[in-house]
């Protein structure tokens, strides 16, 4: 970095410095300063352009030494380059005046007094005398023979002498002028357009834009002249060095000296009371004794200096102005209306509820500050009981109001919100309770509406499936199905054409077909679960044949004679307890999650084959929940933290969705596919869009407590609803647009309260009426609860 | 105010007395009448009942419409209220009151009570009957959850109980039965059946019997109302499986039955109990399949027996033409219904509808009429599950909800509705009748009062069945139509 920027400054000064004082620098600067040079450079660079100035800062390791020679040296190329660099401070500052003056005549008269002392020392008059062009006597002095110490022996100033003669006369010419010896005085040689243009882009410092007619270069002021320009313009002295504040010297003081100023004692007069003007006060006493100073003015007189008193009407000539803040127009008064009235007509008086209304708001909040009240005769008016108080007010505000009138913002905090739509726009969404169930012993975990809407299934901490009559609440068909373990979960197969209900207890499923239905539909739904039958034992077989598994992940088998004659038809028993049961859409697969299954957490299971099958040989997390995509072969798995989607038949990895959510509780696929919403433990709602990013889209946090559940309807209404441990339901509006560019809209619409809290747990489960805006909800209370 | 009446005495308006019945119609010159405006309706009614008016022999309880609102307050709150001057005339309708619906009796069952008709002189089904009825011997037949029809007394007595399910009666719940006759039964219910039976009653009128005469198979969703027709011995079904049914009770002209359907088609043991008895089973005439989504209710026209209405939870109301079994109109309404009646209306005939949004939707059922909704009755809290037209007014409807009340609305007293309710006509509810026994508690979710079924008869009241397992009645003459109390 260093040796290109110390050529570059080399260069820099050739072109402002002239030759000669370049050599004259040079021998007087010696070898031995050549940190110097670069500082020096770097500061006459920093003249014409400032952007070097940091890396100069970079380079330099005494930065304070260097600034000032830097400030020295800055001074002497501002001035004129044939002045040496190496001259004082004092020597610039005399030369500036000279230069001032630009005035011919005047510099040589300042020749002739300095000159003319040493003409009476010495006997040999140093001048001639002649006569001028006049006849009168004109002395011609010798040429002054500089001796040594001679005062201007050191200043070959170039002065030119062309007098007040515009510099553009010369512009055909070479030169500019003569100096004061007749000599031609040279037009300075121009930069080149280059450096012209670099000075015109970069405004040196104390560039005026101005030619000093004296030497035909630009006129720059030095930085004491700017200086002297700045302190004139912040109002300070502009001489140098002047202290307006200077600290106090304190000659005197109330501390008693060690060596006081003088050894006189404290004087008497001190100590005793003044006579003097015990005297005065005295006088002042016998006057009031006597009545001729009154302590009071008497009474008569303050009330003739009150009525004195002007008032003024500073509406007496109003005439109508334009609005404006200083303009203050006279109330105005509204002219009496019929309520004022002494008897005002029947319909202005207030009815009873108007009365109670009115008494029972705040003063201040009155819309009226009377109450049209009726009196048959104006002798049967009473006074008027707040003319005291009013007076008094009315002194208040005079007193205290500002003067001025006060031109309030007047914004609506509602209109600074987010427009959202008001959600009786948005109805029809669920807004009461309308069944509840009861029945359920303990906890119900889980609950499903069947696809046609009619059975609402549940489950329990009391073992038991149960089956209800959606509409009327009652239970039409229970089985116990867990001995001791509570029922996780209950799933419906989806299709309408085959009824079976899936519930897990414990490390068993059971495929239920309630007794609820018609032959027909019941005698299919049979068929399909026994279909798998021939299959499993042929897949058994060959897993055990080829030595890849000794154990299946899961056994299917008969129930039990119990089971089966109630309509358990099917038990899939796997290793470890099952939370989870999905459903794929066309009802041959459901996927399970077991979390503490460690490899087999996930499994997938066929129903038509009676397979079990295990997708994941290792799983980046504890899986919470899974779901089938609505409509492509998409797999979604989410574990505590993340969701990835995977394709079931390019076998891949898709997506790693994060929600950032610290524990997933359960999350659910928008119909449309294209979106997710995901519930968490840390009580937050978080809305996905699948094509947007892998962060989510909204995140709601509405709930006092870990959220359980989440669902969307799946029949068309754009509604969404989650279940929250703080045993409330929420009901959110969530419109998917199928225009990319614009947003999904979610508005929560309700707030469903009803479940009691039990043992810091609330709503477990969630379900939506397949086709109406209803949905139902498990509690921990033991009921399940239609919402209508 | 309250010194002004003192001060000033009371002011006076002029009214006319007008009246739509001539049994009780004041003579021409005392019509007009000066009456203080501090006058209440009783006071009213006083005076027309005073010997200068009408000198009834007994006072008759009047009430006063004016300009077809009922007069609730004194005549000079009802004219600051419209703002009318005391000058004007005021023409004050009057008609025999309202006599609110007293709590008369309660009958208990083992189980839900799921529906309730009613045998008397002036029901359609003594009308269909060839033998008269005994005067006294008013029969309430109830449909259990427990699978079981019983037929009471007015006394609370319990006459004859239908079979259980090993000898011919239903398997499951039954959601709706109706008398076809005084002698003649259908039921029907959540073992998808619709079972027709012969009652038969001792000559003391103490006991009887009911014993299967038919079942009819075809339906693959559960039954949730059924309406007969005597002279033609039809029936209609409304059914989950989104068909609508008709059958006959006909043995002879009765379809053969499906036989997938039968119970027999199962193989499992348990449903094998039920077919020891050798009840003929038939199918049915026709199904139709208009509906898609589950059918809550299906009634026939009771001015025409060829056209029914049907209503469901695909939102619409549909009427049917019975001779070609087709669906002839479709009304779309925005929410599910639950429940249909067809009510005689103030000029014409209007179709009420319970919804599961908590109001009774009324429509003009007419192809002509394009207005979709005639008027709204809201007030229930829970969906609506079941109404009954009053019999002796075309003003009057009884309905009964989930929310655990029976509320009577008189199509009269109506109101514009407010822009929440969305506009249009709305009506409120006369009287509430609640469940007697919860004495005013509320049940969250309707839990334990949900009314299932409403009947409104003329001699019995009303009758309402519910989840109390009780069924109760109401008294029910003159509530809207005070002209035959």
């Amino acid at each position: 970095m260093a040796p290109p920027t110390i050529v570059r400054k080399r260069k820099a000064i050739t072109r402002d410095i002239s030759e000669i004082s370049d050599v004259e620098s040079e021998a007087e600067f010696g070898d031995g300063l050549l940190e110097g040079i670069l500082s020096q450079s770097e500061e006459s660079e920093q003249d014409s352009a400032e952007e070097s100035e940091e890396e100069d800062e970079d380079e330099d390791e005494d930065e304070d030494e260097e600034d000032d020679v830097g400030d020295v040296q800055d001074l002497s190329g501002l001035d004129s380059d044939e002045i040496p660099s190496e001259e004082d401070e004092s020597e610039i500052q005399f030369q500036k005046s000279t230069l001032g003056k630009s005035n011919g005549t005047k510099a040589e008269r300042s020749i002739l007094t300095t000159t003319l002392p040493t003409a009476e020392d010495e006997d040999k008059p140093n001048y001639t005398v002649t006569t001028d062009a006049n006849g009168g006597v004109r002395y011609v002095y010798d040429e002054i023979d500089p001796v040594y110490d001679s005062d201007d022996s050191d200043a070959p100033l170039t002065t030119n002498t062309i007098g007040n003669i515009p510099l553009s006369f010369y512009e055909s010419y070479p030169h500019i002028g003569y100096d004061i010896n007749g000599k031609k005085i040279m037009r300075p040689a121009k930069g080149e357009a280059l450096d012209a243009l670099l000075d015109s882009i970069d405004i040196p410092k104390g560039w005026t834009g101005l030619t000093d007619p004296t030497t035909g270069k630009p006129l720059n002021l030095s930085q004491e002249e700017l200086e002297i320009l700045r302190r004139i313009q912040t109002n300070e002295l502009p001489e140098d060095g002047y202290d307006p504040y200077p600290a106090t010297i304190e000659y005197f003081t109330g501390f008693e000296e060690i060596m006081p100023l003088s050894a006189a004692p404290e004087p008497k007069r001190r100590f005793l009371p003044s006579k003097h003007e015990a005297k005065r006060v005295m006088k002042i006493v016998r006057a009031i004794r006597e009545g001729r100073i009154l302590p009071y003015m008497p009474l008569e007189e303050r009330e003739e200096d009150k009525e004195e008193q002007t008032h003024y009407d500073i509406w007496r000539d109003e005439q109508p102005r334009p609005d404006h803040i200083m303009n203050i127009p006279a109330p105005k008064a509204l002219p009496p209306g019929y309520d004022l009235s002494y008897n005002p007509p029947p319909e202005y008086l207030p009815t009873k509820a108007e009365k109670q209304t009115w008494e029972s708001t705040d003063p201040e909040d009155r819309e009226k500050e009377y109450l049209p009240t009726t009196y048959d005769a104006l002798r049967k008016v009473p006074g008027y009981d707040k003319f005291v108080k009013e007076r008094f007010e009315r002194s208040l505000d005079l007193y205290l109001a500002p003067r001025v009138r006060k031109n309030r913002l007047n914004i609506d905090p509602a209109s600074l919100l987010p427009k959202l739509p008001r959600p009786e726009e948005l109805k029809p969404f669920p807004t009461a309770c309308s069944t509840l169930f009861r029945g359920h012993e303990g906890r119900v975990r889980s609950l499903a509406l069947d696809p046609s809407g009619t059975w609402l299934a549940s489950g329990g901490d009391d073992g038991t499936v149960r089956i209800w009559e959606a509409s009327t609440g009652r239970q039409l068909w229970s089985s116990k199905v867990g001995d001791d373990e509570a029922v996780d979960v209950v799933r419906w197969r989806p299709g309408r054409e085959a009824v079976i209900l899936s519930a897990a207890a414990g490390d068993d499923i059971y495929l239920i077909v309630p007794p609820i239905q018609d032959p027909e539909t019941e005698k299919k739904s049979q068929d399909v679960l026994d279909a798998g039958f021939g299959y499993a034992t042929n897949a058994t077989q060959t897993l055990t044949a080829s030595g890849i598994r000794k154990e299946p992940v899961a056994r299917w088998a008969r129930p039990g004679s119990r089971l089966e004659e109630e309509g358990v038809l099917l038990k899939v028993s796997v290793r470890s307890t099952v939370k989870v049961i999905s459903w794929h859409r066309r009802g041959d697969f459901f996927s399970t999650v077991s979390p503490t299954a460690q490899r087999s957490a996930v499994a997938i299971h066929t129903l038509s084959k009676h397979l079990t099958q295990i997708p994941f040989r290792r799983l980046p997390g504890i899986p919470q929940a899974v779901q089938f995509h609505p409509s492509r072969p998409l797999f979604f798995v989410a574990t505590q933290r993340t969701i990835r989607s995977y394709d079931l038949q390019k076998q891949e990895l898709v997506k790693i969705i994060q929600p950032g959510a610290r524990w997933i509780s359960s999350f659910d696929v928008h119909p449309g596919g294209d979106n997710l919403i995901v519930g968490s433990y840390d009580r937050r709602l978080l809305w996905h869009d699948l094509d947007l990013s892998a962060r989510p889209y909204k995140t709601l946090r509405f709930h006092s407590k870990a959220i359980r559940a989440v669902k969307f309807h799946k029949g068309g209404f754009p509604l969404f609803a989650d279940a929250s441990d703080d045993g409330s339901l929420q009901i959110f509006h969530g419109k998917v647009v199928g225009d990319m560019m614009e947003n999904a809209t979610i508005v929560p619409v309700k707030v469903l309260k009803g479940h009691k809290v039990r043992s810091a747990l609330g709503v477990m489960d969630v379900d939506w009426h397949p086709k109406e805006p209803w949905c139902a909800s498990a509690g921990a209370d033991g009921t399940c609860r239609m919402w209508m | 105010m309250d010194g002004q009446s003192v001060q000033s005495g009371p002011r006076q308006v002029q009214v006319v007395f007008t009246t739509n019945f001539p049994d009780i119609e004041l003579p021409e010159g005392k019509r007009q009448l000066l009456v203080p405006t501090d006058v209440r309706r009783y006071q009213l009614s006083q005076i027309l009942n005073s010997e200068s008016m009408l000198d009834t022999p007994a006072p008759i309880p009047f009430d006063f419409l004016v300009n077809g609102t009922f007069l609730r307050t004194t005549i000079d709150e009802y004219l600051t209220a419209h703002g009318l001057s005391s000058e004007t005339t005021l023409s004050l309708q009057y008609v025999r009151s309202l006599i609110p619906p007293l709590y008369e009796a309660s009958f208990e069952h083992d189980d839900w009570v799921s529906c309730v008709d009613v045998l008397s002189e002036n029901s359609s089904a003594r009308s269909w009957s060839s033998s008269g009825l005994v005067p006294g011997s008013e029969r309430i037949l109830s449909g259990s959850y427990d699978g079981l029809l019983r037929v009471w007394n007015k006394s609370g007595q319990v006459i004859a109980t239908s079979s259980s399910a090993g000898a011919g009666g239903h398997t499951a719940s039954i959601k709706s039965a109706r008398y076809i006759s005084s002698t003649k039964v259908a039921s029907a219910g959540m073992d998808r059946t619709i079972r027709v039976w012969k009652y038969t009653e001792s000559e003391d009128h103490f006991s009887g019997q009911l014993k299967p005469a038919l079942e009819l198979y075809g339906h693959k969703g559960y039954i949730h109302s059924i309406d007969v027709h005597g002279p033609s011995n039809l029936i209609l079904s409304a059914s989950q499986d989104d068909k609508i049914g008709i059958w006959t009770s006909a043995v002879s002209s009765a379809p053969e039955a499906p036989s997938s359907l039968l119970p027999s088609a199962l193989t499992s043991k348990r449903r094998k109990l039920s077919t020891s008895t050798s009840t003929p089973q038939r199918g049915p005439l026709s199904l139709i399949s208009a509906h898609t989504a589950p059918v809550q209710a299906v009634i026939f026209n009771p001015l025409d027996p060829t056209v029914a209405y049907s209503c469901g939870q695909d939102h619409t109301i549909r009427t049917f033409d019975l001779v070609t079994s087709r669906n002839v109109d479709t009304r779309t309404t925005s929410h599910p219904l639950f429940s249909i009646a067809a009510l005689p209306g103030i000029s014409t005939q209007l179709i009420a509808a319970g919804t599961s949004a908590r109001h009774i939707t009324l429509l003009d059922p007419r192809v002509s009429a394009r207005t979709t909704q005639v008027m709204t009755l809201r007030g229930h809290t829970n969906l609506v599950s079941s109404i009954a037209p009053d019999p002796s007014s075309s003003y009057g409807l009884v309905s009964g909800s989930h929310d655990g009340t029976c509320r009577i609305w008189d199509l009269r007293s109506t109101r514009q509705g407010t822009k929440e309710e969305g506009g249009g006509v709305v009506g409120d509810a006369v009287y509430v009748i609640e469940r007697e026994w919860t004495k005013g508690k509320k049940a969250v979710g309707g839990e334990g009062v949900k009314v299932f079924g409403v009947n409104w008869d003329v001699e019995l009241g009303i009758v309402s069945a519910g989840e109390d397992k009780r069924v109760q009645i109401n008294r029910g003459r003159g509530i809207t139509e005070p002209g035959n109390a």
